[in-house]
């Protein structure tokens, strides 16, 4: 279980994550969503105990989390980790021996499935492989919590693919908090249970992926029908082109009316209209 | 305990490089003269490079591989411990095999110039392996503290120690006892007694920082 209470970084001035509450207390596979700087790495560091909040406390499973916590139980891998330049085989024997829980035989069985050579070593693979074998290490940890910081970082659509699979296995075979931060929004949208959107260093949206899915619209038509249509809903954002409107809500959608298009939104869209940026500026 | 048992495998496995530069120092050393230095004081060097490597090669690649804080620390330890012992071991192998068989007339061991050859060779080989551990606990804590401010403030402290301390006579003699006592004591239980309380006080120090340190 996680639970952040009042979290605020700081980078000198600049606040990073501000006031963050959020509590996770179910096992599930969550999608960690948001623009380039919004706060999602430094969210993610802050719960792993890799860096020190500036305000508020974080707990994991009843213990509280920061850079002095010795044994976290949470296992974080970056994009870009740095291994020690060994055979691919002998760093994931490796990470066995360091981890007490660790699922070796999943670990041996992903190695094969994504065609790594256990001889090459560690500077010798590709980026795409290179992230595959840092998430391979952080899955088969067995930690309770386990953050995957962009893990889809340099794959091609089959890596991608055989990635959510590998999610999905590694799930199934030991429930547990799994945290993916990605951009590519629709292709996990199959794998995840929970969304939570972040940006600018607050939670926008934090609920089931089927919430999006039965509550998330847009309502097309002339601009008076969609006002008196959204009129009491919960309206998240709002395009207009000549005298069409459309209005996005995450609500109950109103009933479908001969002047109205009422469409399901995509989860791309709805994170649009939820982070509300448009070319780097606010609505 | 197996988790430590693998940090300190793979911490000594990736100091070669500090391996294979102290043997080729050991080895390729020559002094000449009627007074020359013992070969086996290069095997010092291993105790000075070691904690290099344990800091800022080793640390963010176990915590990548999903080692614990705790477990790397106390990794690092066990390491330093086993490494003494082996420096140790073989620095008296030289001092009491290949010095003996030297031409030069005296050969220098720093055993015999801190004086711990005096309570025989056992006595001696346990001293230096002690002092090897403060050596290296020294290093860590110092090493580790680069990345923050209290670490180049204990850098200026320590440099300024030094320098207002080795002009002034009764601050030198200060130093000089301070020396006396880590390094150059002969009386045995003492030393041994002062480099381990030490070790232990800045291992306590080190977690401290070790508590502090990012990724």
């Amino acid at each position: 279980m996680i639970d952040l209470r009042q979290v605020t970084k700081r980078y000198g001035q600049a606040a990073v994550l501000k006031n963050i509450t959020i509590s996770i207390d179910e096992p599930g596979i969550y999608c960690l969503l948001g623009r380039n700087g919004a706060g999602k790495t430094t969210l993610l560091k802050s719960i792993a105990g890799y860096q020190n909040i500036t305000s508020g406390v974080i707990m994991v499973d009843g213990k509280q989390i920061s850079t002095s916590t010795l044994d976290t139980g949470v296992s974080y891998i970056e994009n870009f980790a740095r291994h020690f330049n060994l055979p691919v085989g002998k760093l994931l024997k490796i990470a066995s021996e360091v981890n007490p829980n660790y699922d070796y035989d999943f670990a041996s069985e992903m190695m094969e499935r994504f065609e790594l050579d256990g001889k090459k070593k560690f500077n010798h693979l590709s980026l795409g492989m290179k992230t595959m074998v840092s998430t391979i290490i952080c899955l088969a940890s067995n930690k309770r919590v386990v953050l995957l910081d962009e893990p889809v970082l340099g794959f091609d659509a089959i890596m991608r693919v055989e990635f959510y699979n590998m999610l999905a296995e590694s799930f199934q075979k030991h429930p547990r908090i799994i945290i993916v931060s990605t951009h590519i929004i629709e292709e996990i949208a199959k794998t995840i249970q929970k969304l939570i959107i972040i940006d600018r260093g607050s939670i926008r949206f934090f609920d089931t992926l089927q919430s999006v899915e039965t509550k998330a619209f847009s309502i097309s038509g002339l601009q008076k029908d969609v006002e008196a249509a959204t009129q009491g809903l919960n309206v998240i954002g709002q395009d207009a082109v000549g005298g069409l409107v459309t209005s996005y809500i995450f609500d109950n959608p109103p009933g479908q009316t001969a002047s109205l298009e009422i469409h399901q939104l995509p989860l791309q869209d709805f994170f649009i209209q939820i982070v509300g940026h448009k070319g780097g500026t606010t609505r | 305990m197996t988790a430590i048992f693998a940090v300190v495998k793979r911490l000594l496995a990736s100091n070669k490089i500090s391996f294979i530069l102290t043997v080729l120092v050991v080895i390729c050393a020559t002094s000449s003269g009627d007074v020359v230095l013992s070969n086996g004081n290069y095997t010092w060097l291993l105790a000075g490079m070691t904690p290099f490597f344990f800091v800022f090669y080793d640390f963010s690649k176990l915590m990548h591989l999903g080692a614990s804080k705790k477990d790397y620390y106390s990794g690092c330890l066990a390491g330093y411990g086993i490494l003494a012992l082996c420096i140790s071991l073989v620095n008296t192998a030289v001092h009491q095999l290949i010095d003996p068989i030297y031409p030069a007339q005296t050969v220098i061991n720093l055993m015999d110039v801190c004086g711990w050859t005096e309570n025989g060779l056992i006595a001696a080989g346990l001293q230096q392996m002690f002092f090897l551990v403060l050596v290296m606990v020294s290093l860590q804590v110092l090493l580790s503290m680069q990345a923050n401010w209290y670490g180049w403030l204990t850098d200026f402290v320590l440099v300024a120690i030094i320098c207002i301390f080795t002009p002034i006579a009764p601050l030198r003699s200060v130093l000089s006892e301070f020396f006396q006592l880590v390094m150059l004591n002969s009386n045995a239980p003492l030393h041994v007694g002062i480099c381990l309380l030490l070790s232990a006080a800045l291992s306590i120090a080190g977690l401290a920082v070790l508590k502090r340190k990012t990724l």
